[in-house]
């Protein structure tokens, strides 16, 4: 099993002081995602697809061609290795203690990400559901909308202070809180 | 972000996402070629003026490598292409 590295969550003093209640534009971390990289054997992309899509209580996320994040708020890590692996031609990496995963939500989402990222995120162009690796302040992310105005996003752990005061910061203006979703 | 260059996997993305690795021209010789030939594949470039195929690998997207073809006078791209369908096209002709 994967070195725990979570017992402490690496944005803990970055939040530490927010109190109070969340507002409509609200960022939340999640505190124990379980990530897996998953990767497919060549010719194999388009079975592998298939296949994840039909996985339960698992997200599927694109990052490139034959290569996706698994994720999972529900499920535990023993579980959705088993899922994945039971698919022929698939590789797979644990991630979960290496990536951080944050939720954006509210009526400025698009208006706060617009400043992180150099990709149109509207409604009619990226839609609910799609998800793409992208540089998300000056950090390679994979964001994901998972929502109508609901966008996720996962860098890695030992960006997720920079990336998190970034996005707090374009957030400002529009009245941004930020809280761990189970604090 | 005004340079932009458009993925055939990731869509329309800042040049910023992407490291710029070189001319794709030059083919590895075969290991039993001369030092002349190595030395040439390793260091020595044409670096033309003007319609030019280079790899750019999405460092920040899909970190794929790719062939842009491109004026590097006037950054109009001709086309970019996964370097793996480039070289299979290649080896088609
Ligand atoms: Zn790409």
């Amino acid at each position: 099993m994967a070195l725990n590295l979570l017992h402490r969550h690496v944005l803990e003093d970055h939040i530490l002081g927010f109190h109070g209640g969340a507002n409509p534009n609200h960022l939340s971390v999640v505190r124990r995602p379980v990530i897996f990289s998953v990767l497919a054997h060549a010719g194999r992309e388009g079975q592998v697809r298939e296949a994840l899509a039909k996985a339960e209580d698992i997200a599927i996320r694109a990052c490139g061609p034959s290569e996706w994040l698994a994720v999972s708020q529900t499920a535990g890590a023993e579980h959705v290795a088993a899922q994945l692996s039971a698919i022929p031609g698939v590789s797979l990496a644990e991630q979960s203690d290496g990536k951080v995963l944050m939720a954006i939500a509210g009526p400025s989402v698009r208006r706060i990400l617009a400043k992180c990222v150099a990709v149109d995120l509207h409604p009619d162009v990226f839609a609910e559901g799609q998800s793409a690796n992208m540089m998300c302040c000056h950090v390679v992310a994979n964001l994901a909308r998972t929502g109508a105005d609901t966008f996720e996003i996962i860098v890695p752990r030992s960006f997720a202070g920079s990336v998190f005061e970034e996005l707090t910061e374009m957030g400002r203006e529009h009245a941004l809180t930020a809280s761990f979703l189970d604090a | 972000m005004a340079s932009l260059i458009t993925c055939p996997h990731c869509g329309t993305r800042p040049k910023e996402e992407f490291s710029i690795r070189g001319a794709a021209a030059p083919r590895r010789p075969s290991p039993a070629a001369r030092d002349e030939v190595w030395h040439r594949y390793v260091y020595v470039r044409d670096n033309p003026k003007g319609r030019y195929e280079e790899y750019w690998h999405h460092a920040a997207g899909c970190r794929r490598w790719l062939v842009v073809d491109r004026d590097n006078l006037t950054h109009e791209v001709f086309g970019v292409t996964d370097a793996t369908d480039h070289l299979t096209a290649e080896a088609g002709e």
